[in-house]
């Protein structure tokens, strides 16, 4: 593990994210299914903040993410300023099942525009939309799996019932969402940690529209990253493929600290 | 949308009192005891004694103070760590004066457990005598309360009795043959109906293996110190037992003795059935907090086997529920949920909730709050102390901008539960417990000292390719999950190999940092407070401004300051508790309820008008020859509570942020025909574009009181001249029946609408000061200017102290008073009140503009005609007119005087005032200086010889002389005397 900031660290270049969003909407398990693939029905909540990089490779260059995964009970916001300081994305989460997360993100987007750095590049995630979804396409869905969802405590109360009418869980309807997203500047998605569904798209999205030039000219004073800076310019990716370097340790890393 | 708190403003530096309650871990209700009970107030007394242990050789003899602190006994040896009891008063059985060498006066106590403690009192006779006869008191005050009968059936909920009563069982059997312990972890896992309460770890098993913890050795020496020094309500505290607890507590005694050491026993004592009925009563209750606890339930410890089963998720949910329900200004923070899942391991739910309790209030006071001002203070401290114990370290987290709480804050928040494997993290607690939150600064400081010589020994280099705080987490976290590891693999020893890097950290922890303690944590947290509820302070107001709905016409900086304005009157008038549904109300699910937000009552928007609004306050100009000083009140009057109910527009009975830059808006950005609508509307309570009579009564009170302070008959006249023509017009222009006679005045009830608009506006606008006033003086009383903060608390030593004490408000007030007395003795002393708009410094008197009361100008009330009759009155007053007072406005001024600003009239007075102040502010100064040296002396004085007490005793602490020691051990086997 202690390579993750050393060696590496002169060939890629280092983006720093925040998620942000209100409490169990699950921001933590979007991480961890970016960073390790992972789903976790009963992830601890956070605690201040907890960290996690992830490398993301976009055509010819290797982008480094260091995730910040911040804690969403209102008392901890007053701490989230010292996570979101020098951040270069943030992808704000709200819960699909839950109306009042989505109020919640806006704030969160509306305090990021005013208070953090400039060019942020922020993305908005309507996560657990499986919950939402007609039936699971691959088989029908069996009695443990119906078990496994309610035990998860961070689902949406009433969920267990969610065999019936999936679509009429949802409270936000994703227009609605995707209309704000446009009027204010953010990248959309809907998505799942606990199917993956859009979980990478979003990352690759963002790596696309942040101005990696510029990140590597202000490069934070490393001589490492500086020499980075050598690679070609212009960000538009027209295939956009990432390619996530499969790093199965890292979710065990995954701690409160 | 946002709340507004001055909590962390109104906090005191507890008492010396307090502190103490502190350390003997007392509940701070207990400073009231007796007062609740009926029992009268019972009197405490503190006397020098010598403890020694009633049985011979145990244990040395201690020199220490003892405190009679009803219903409680406590001792604790000089050097304040080395020995210490609290005892509840109901656990002494008998006590008995022995009887020994003249002179000494010694006190034997046989407490409940059978045990004997002896004391000699070593103060002078008459506080021994003193003490003793209060002892008594309180003594029989316990028994009539029956607290004696219920220590029987409350021990018998502690583990320490069966592991006592087996253990002595044995002895009696003379069973040697059979390991004890077996016996002991046998015989409760057996039984399963046994009283004594315990932990969901009975059932689900506990953490880690007991055979590599040592459960067994653990227990024997834990058995043989409880049975010799008492155990739980009487357990007193030797070095032994503070060691004992470094090394580890035993899973089965782990709940009792951290419900001992942290002293929640003593709630759970005096409480019982508390926490089963607070849970009965909010059955079925939800709010914010259930709502967040729920959300947690699954998300605590969910590896511990107990915890994926409804016995253990019932029982966190029930303790954090009861807890939220019991202090719902805490309510719920995440890290309870660990911290309670943890604890829930060793102990049952009541135990558990009585700890937490204690951790919440008393050992970690502030961090779970909704602003978390304690996590975020003892941050700042521990950063503060990382500076000062490991400056290397610092200086390179500060050359790379990372920062040191990313990493330390979730240690302290969750007791470093989550950062280090479970069976170490409770090994902290252990110790946090017994010796109080110094531990975690202790360990967290160890932690990273040891990080440092680790990475530095691992790796060179690798410190200095941290340039982030993100490589910084990674390698402290690689170090925690190693903390089982062996701290020397390399060793040939296997002793030495078997020492754990755990055992390496405490080590070094409790050695290296042992210069930190409960003092200097105590002193860094006041020095640290005001810059971290400043910057508390002005989050929440960068918040609340961001969160408005809209700015109006406000700038940012403008809101600013309306919160500024709205934040001291909340310090000055807090809003009512009661500000919180009602139960009913709270089950119903409402967003509202989600995202509080402070609205304040009729009594604090007094508070705030009169901050903003120049009419809204009385300002008293006082000068007495010595001084001259301005003191503000609040104004009352009928125009405020109209003004509050006006800007209510939600109905809500209360004013929120949102409510007040509206409503500030509304009148402070008004042009004269909005004004004169503006103020009509006001006293148009039905809005019905109507005023009735009464109505045009009250506006010209409310007009009487906006210029009860204006200098000159000006506004006086203008306003009897307003209610004439009010009316003349009013009638006028009724609508009069037909054919009635052309002069007749229609009779006209004095509640039916009579006025509207337009008239109300010609009759404004035929008098000159009321134009004026709508044009801008009435906007012009509306100031937003930096409000005077009063001043953070912070404390800088004795000094500090000495100083906020001399210039407290009441001193303030005490001085003004011997001043003015003074100067009313010399006939200096006079008050003027600084007028709302002080136009008007003469006498001059504007006329009526009787001129526009002409049947044409009463139709065509065009603005821009009317703009041009403006000319000749006086350009609007500046912000803040200068206060001539050259009228006395108050029947206490005796003479015209002058003062500053000075107008050039009254020079000669005004020399003569000026020459009589060189002299007399002079005289003050060097009365107030006086003052204080000889407070600094006394108080220099005093600390010089309690330093010498101190240092005399420090000299005999480490016990006493071999003849006094003797003496001691002479008086265990003394008689009582008959």
């Amino acid at each position: 593990m202690t390579d993750a900031s050393g060696s590496t660290a002169d060939k890629s270049v280092q983006v720093k994210l925040v998620l942000l969003g209100e409490a169990a909407v699950g921001k933590s398990s979007v991480v961890l299914r970016f960073v390790s693939n992972e789903f976790q029905a009963n992830k601890e909540p956070t605690i201040g903040a907890a960290f996690l990089t992830q490398k993301c490779r976009l055509e010819d260059r290797v982008l480094r993410y260091e995730i910040w995964d911040t804690a969403g009970q209102e008392r901890f916001h007053s701490l989230a300023p010292m996570y979101y300081r020098n951040a270069q994305a943030a992808v704000v989460v709200y819960d699909v099942t839950k109306a009042s997360s989505l109020e919640k993100a806006k704030t969160w987007v509306k305090e990021l525009q005013r208070q953090a750095n400039p060019n942020i590049v922020i993305a908005l995630a309507g996560n657990k939309v499986d919950l939402v979804q007609p039936s699971p396409s691959s088989s029908s869905p069996t009695s443990t799996e119906a078990e496994d969802e309610a035990d998860d405590a961070t689902a949406t109360p009433g969920e267990a019932a969610a065999g019936g009418e999936p679509e009429s869980l949802r409270q936000v309807p994703r227009e609605e969402a995707e209309a704000y997203a446009q009027e204010a500047g953010l990248l959309f998605f809907e998505t799942s940690a606990k199917t993956g569904e859009g979980i990478v798209e979003i990352f690759t999205e963002i790596a696309k529209k942040i101005p990696i030039d510029q990140i590597m000219a202000s490069s934070r004073g490393g001589a490492g990253r500086a020499s980075a800076a050598g690679g070609r310019g212009g960000t538009a990716g027209q295939d956009g493929n990432v390619n996530l370097q499969e790093n199965a340790a890292k979710g065990k890393d995954a701690c409160n600290c | 949308m946002a709340t507004i708190s001055t909590q962390l403003r109104n906090f005191k530096e507890p008492t010396r009192e307090q502190l103490n309650l502190l350390f003997f871990a007392l509940p701070p209700e207990v400073e009231h005891y007796g007062r609740e009970n009926g029992a009268g107030e019972l009197e405490k007394i503190e006397v020098g004694a010598i403890l020694s242990l009633g049985v011979q050789g145990v244990e040395e003899a201690y020199t220490g103070r003892l405190h009679l602190i009803p219903p409680y006994l406590t001792f604790a040896s000089l050097d304040r760590k080395s020995v210490k009891f609290t005892v509840p008063l109901s656990t002494i059985r008998r006590v008995e004066r022995l009887n020994a060498k003249a002179g000494v006066y010694a006190l034997s106590l046989s407490l409940w457990h059978g045990m004997k403690i002896v004391v000699q009192i070593t103060s002078l006779r008459p506080t021994a005598d003193l003490f003793c006869s209060l002892l008594r008191d309180a003594l029989k005050v316990e028994l009539q309360l029956g607290q004696m009968k219920a220590v029987k059936t409350f021990v018998q909920t502690c583990y320490s009795e069966i592991l006592i009563s087996n253990a002595s069982a044995e002895a009696d059997e003379k069973n040697g043959r059979e390991p004890s312990t077996s016996k002991i972890e046998a015989l409760p896992a057996s039984d399963q109906n046994s009283p004594y309460l315990g932990g969901l770890g009975l059932k689900f098993k506990f953490p880690g293996d007991a055979r590599k913890l040592r459960e067994a050795s653990k227990t024997k020496l834990w058995t043989a110190y409880l049975k010799a020094h008492g155990r739980n309500l009487t357990l007193i505290r030797y070095p032994q037992c503070t060691r004992l607890v470094q090394v580890g507590l035993p899973n089965r005694l782990r709940g009792e003795m951290w419900e001992t050491l942290s002293g929640s026993m003593y709630l759970r004592f005096t409480n019982p059935g508390l926490y089963e009925k607070i849970l009965e009563e909010n059955k079925g209750r939800t709010s914010t907090s259930t709502e967040e606890i729920e959300k947690d339930l699954h998300r605590s410890l969910p590896e511990y086997s107990a915890y994926q089963s409804e016995d253990g998720i019932g029982a966190l949910r029930r303790v954090l529920q009861a807890y939220s329900f019991k202090n719902p200004e805490t309510g719920y923070c995440q890290a309870m949920n660990i911290l309670a899942a943890a604890i829930l391991i060793y102990m049952s739910e009541e135990q558990a909730f009585w700890l937490l309790e204690v951790i919440c209030d008393r050992l970690l006071p502030g961090y779970y709050s909704p602003s978390m001002h304690g996590t975020l203070l003892d941050q700042r401290v521990f950063e503060s102390l990382v500076h000062r114990c490991l400056p290397i370290l610092h200086d390179y987290f500060t050359s790379v901008d990372v920062q040191l709480s990313v990493a330390s804050l979730p240690w302290f928040l969750s007791l470093f539960i989550n950062s280090m494997p479970m069976v170490f993290a409770f090994r902290i607690i252990d110790c946090f417990i017994c010796m109080g939150p110094k531990v975690l600064f202790q360990v967290g400081l160890g932690k990273s000292m040891m990080f440092h010589s680790t990475i530095l020994k691992i790796n060179g280099e690798q410190l200095l390719q941290i340039q982030d705080d993100g490589g910084f987490i990674h390698l402290m976290r690689d170090y925690f999950s190693s903390l089982g590891d062996s701290a020397h693999p390399e060793s040939p020893d296997p002793r030495a190999r078997a020492i754990t890097r755990f055992q390496e950290l405490l080590l070094v922890s409790f050695r290296e940092f042992a210069v930190i303690t409960d003092d200097t944590i105590q002193g860094e947290r006041r020095k640290f407070r005001g810059e971290v509820v400043h910057s508390i302070e002005s989050f929440s107001k960068r918040a609340a401004i961001r969160n408005l709905k809209t700015l109006e016409r406000f700038s940012k900086d403008q809101a600013g300051l309306i919160y500024d304005a709205l934040f001291k009157a909340i310090c000055i008038e807090p809003p009512p508790e009661t500000m919180m549904p009602t139960p009913a109300l709270l089950t119903t699910k409402d967003w509202q309820e989600e995202r509080p937000e402070t609205r304040v009552g009729l009594k604090t928007f007094k508070v705030f008008l009169s901050e903003i609004a120049t009419w809204a306050r009385v300002e008293k100009i006082v000068s007495n020859g010595f001084q001259q000083r301005v003191e503000r009140e609040v104004a009352e009057h009928e125009l405020i509570d109209r003004l509050f109910y006006f800007w209510d527009t939600g109905y809500n009975g209360a004013l929120s942020f949102q409510d007040l830059v509206s409503g500030l808006d509304g009148v402070m950005f008004n042009d004269l025909m909005e004004n004169i609508e503006w103020f009509f509307n006001l006293h148009d309570k039905n809005k019905d574009g109507y005023l009735t009579k009464d109505e045009v009564l009250t506006l010209s009170e409310s007009l009487l009181f906006i210029f009860r302070f204006e200098i000159g008959d000006a506004y006086l006249g203008a306003v009897s001249r307003f209610m004439s023509n009010a009316f003349e017009y009013g009638d006028a222009l009724l609508p009069r029946p037909e054919g009635a006679e052309e002069y007749a005045t229609p009779q006209i009830e004095s509640n039916v609408p009579y006025m509207n608009l337009a008239t109300f506006r010609m009759v404004v606008l035929a008098d000159e000061i009321l134009e004026s006033f709508f044009e801008a003086d009435f906007t012009g009383t509306f100031k937003l200017e930096p409000v005077p903060m009063m001043d953070i608390p912070s404390h800088n030593g004795l000094l500090g102290d000495l100083w906020t004490s001399l210039t407290s408000d009441d001193n303030k007030k005490i001085f003004n008073r011997f001043t003015d007395g003074v100067g009313r003795a010399v006939g200096k002393h006079q008050i003027f009140h600084r007028p709302a708009i002080g136009k008007f410094t003469a006498l001059e008197e504007p006329k009526a503009r009787e001129s526009l009361l002409t049947p044409t100008m009463r139709r065509s009330a065009s603005k821009a005609s009317l703009k041009s009759g403006d000319s000749d009155s006086a350009p609007p007053a500046s912000a803040s007119a200068p206060a001539n007072l050259n009228v006395p406005a108050s029947e206490e001024a005796v003479t015209p005087a002058a003062f500053s600003p000075m107008p050039t009239m009254f020079e000669a007075a005004a020399n003569a005032a000026a020459a009589f102040m060189e002299r007399t502010p002079f005289a003050i100064d060097d009365a107030k200086d006086e003052d204080e040296e000889s407070d600094e002396e006394s108080e220099g004085l005093e600390d010089d010889v309690m330093d010498e007490v101190d240092a005399f005793l420090e000299a005999h602490d480490s016990g006493l002389t071999a003849a006094e020691q003797e003496a001691a051990q002479d008086l265990i086997n003394a008689e009582p005397v008959k």
